[in-house]
């Protein structure tokens, strides 16, 4: 198994830290493999037989699926094991970063501004969608500060959501990005951009590739939360690549009117809401240059997929803290783009090879809720 | 730092116990493989470097320091064992009831 590349800011593990994380890993990929297989075994011989002898017809929607499914012992071990080790990758990497959290903030403190910047803001409010629920079971979420110039929360992303992928987000965490670049390279060979937002950007691992891909384009990135501003400007700045992170929500930013040409999110849109994917939509129009265009890479939306896979893809919704993950699934984003005031003909959804799983075979693994089962990222653009 | 997301955390089998003995049992076995990794790294290098033979370790006998190391780490292993039932206890100190989850679910697709 390939390892995470040990940058400046990513926290060290101790023999059993490590051991503790190489056994989550471990785990998760057992239950994604070996025992999340065998839903579908019990759904198809069990499940849906008994649901189809009550109502004469099969499943036709996931939560038809889930109502079966609920009483089934293996789904119970199942989904209390998946549970658990969701919890146990927080807690083994809190414990590492609680550790050594003093060092962590200095090195962030050592790193400084040599190339890019950073700009809090203490009087942002923290949106209810994040401070509702501690999303995907990560304790204090995105944006709780125990100490001054807290790090705590970026240091534990970072090193959970390799552990998290499997390392099949690529040594630096970045093939969101990566994948992303890939597409526009191809597609938009010509193109360069000269302004680019990366909307959500939590540890700024997505937001990096860009810097790379576009090296005349001045590259900013948004999040809500400062502990993960904090870290990710530093490690920005240990790593060499210039972004100007700061703390702004989404939905409605400080930047002029027509300010970038491109602006891009990763994974964000589930961790909103139904109201903040309206307004980000908007404030993506009104930040837009004409002749820009915005990308969200989300996992999948649930239309046309079978009510078994979409019960299995939603049960983050109910299980780990995403409380919008189903939700956002369904949404008609076409007609949301449209009432922001972009040209429904100007818009698009496909889907987005992983630019880590192009260059190897045979990896995908699909755990649950994951990023998307692996291999590939649903794209949702639109062009001003 | 906060160790327990804050959220509900939902009940799979029909007696929630269950589901705490699971979690129980997953830190064990954490545990126990986390320990198999330290024992292997020190065989291995204790045997490269022909340092220590079994009878050396079956025949070691602490001292009161040492002993008082151990009892500490046992104290911050079992803590970790019974991760679950602290954080059952954080819910319930927070007033977290079912409905509660339900509720954030409700209002953010609304």
């Amino acid at each position: 198994m390939s390892t995470q590349l040990q940058h400046d800011m990513l926290p060290h593990a101790t023999h059993d830290e490590l051991a503790r994380q190489n056994f989550v890993q471990s785990l998760k990929v057992y239950l994604a493999s070996k025992v999340s297989p065998g839903n579908k075994v019990v759904y198809e011989q069990r499940a849906k037989p008994r649901f189809e002898q009550e109502y004469k017809r099969a499943p036709q929607t996931r939560h038809e699926v889930r109502r079966v499914m609920t009483d089934e012992p293996y789904y119970q071990t199942w989904s209390a094991l998946q549970r658990t080790s969701q919890e146990m990758m927080w807690d083994a990497v809190a414990a590492s970063v609680e550790r050594q959290l003093p060092e962590l903030i200095a090195r962030a403190k050592r790193n400084g501004n040599t190339v890019g910047s950073l700009t809090l803001n203490p009087d942002l409010k923290i949106p209810a969608y994040h401070t509702a629920v501690d999303i995907h079971c990560m304790p204090g979420g995105y944006h709780s500060e125990d100490v001054t110039d807290d790090v705590a929360a970026g240091a534990v992303y970072d090193r959970a959501v390799y552990i998290y992928a499997v390392s099949r987000l690529g040594a630096l965490n970045d093939d969101l990005g990566q994948s992303l670049v890939r597409y526009l390279k191809e597609t938009h060979p010509a193109w360069q951009p000269r302004k680019i937002l990366d909307m959500g950007c939590s540890v700024g691992h997505s937001t990096l590739p860009f810097v790379d891909a576009y090296p005349e384009a001045e590259v900013y990135a948004i999040d809500v939360g400062a502990p993960m501003l904090r870290y990710a400007h530093a490690r920005a700045e240990a790593l060499g690549k210039c972004v100007h992170f700061s703390q702004q929500n989404a939905e409605h930013t400080n930047f002029a009117d027509g300010s970038f040409d491109l602006i891009v999110s990763h994974i964000l849109l589930h961790e909103t809401s139904s109201a903040a994917v309206r307004n980000i939509m908007r404030e993506c129009y009104r930040l837009l240059t004409p002749g820009g265009m915005m990308v969200h890479l989300e996992a999948p939306q649930y239309h046309g997929m079978e009510p078994y896979a979409a019960f299995m893809f939603d049960w983050d919704t109910y299980n780990n803290n995403e409380p919008f993950w189903g939700t956002m699934r369904e949404l008609d984003l076409v007609a949301l783009a449209a009432t922001a005031g972009f040209a429904k003909e100007k818009t698009f959804q496909t889907f987005v090879p992983s630019a880590w799983q192009a260059t190897r075979l045979g990896t995908s693994r699909f755990q649950c809720g994951d990023f998307g089962g692996g291999g590939r990222w649903f794209m949702f653009a639109a062009g001003k | 730092m906060a160790r327990k997301a804050k959220g509900e955390r939902p009940v799979f089998f029909h007696d929630p116990q269950v589901d705490k003995l699971l979690a129980i049992t997953m830190a064990l076995a954490g545990e126990v493989s986390v320990l198999h990794e330290r024992l292997d790294t020190l065989e291995r290098l204790a045997e490269a470097k022909g340092l220590i033979s079994r009878q050396e370790i079956e025949s070691y006998r602490p001292d009161e320091q040492v002993r008082e190391e151990r009892e500490r780490w046992r104290t911050e292993y079992i803590a970790r064992v019974l991760r679950v039932v602290r954080e059952e206890l954080e819910a319930v100190e927070r007033g977290e009831v079912p409905e509660s989850y339900e509720t954030v679910v409700r209002a953010v697709s609304s």
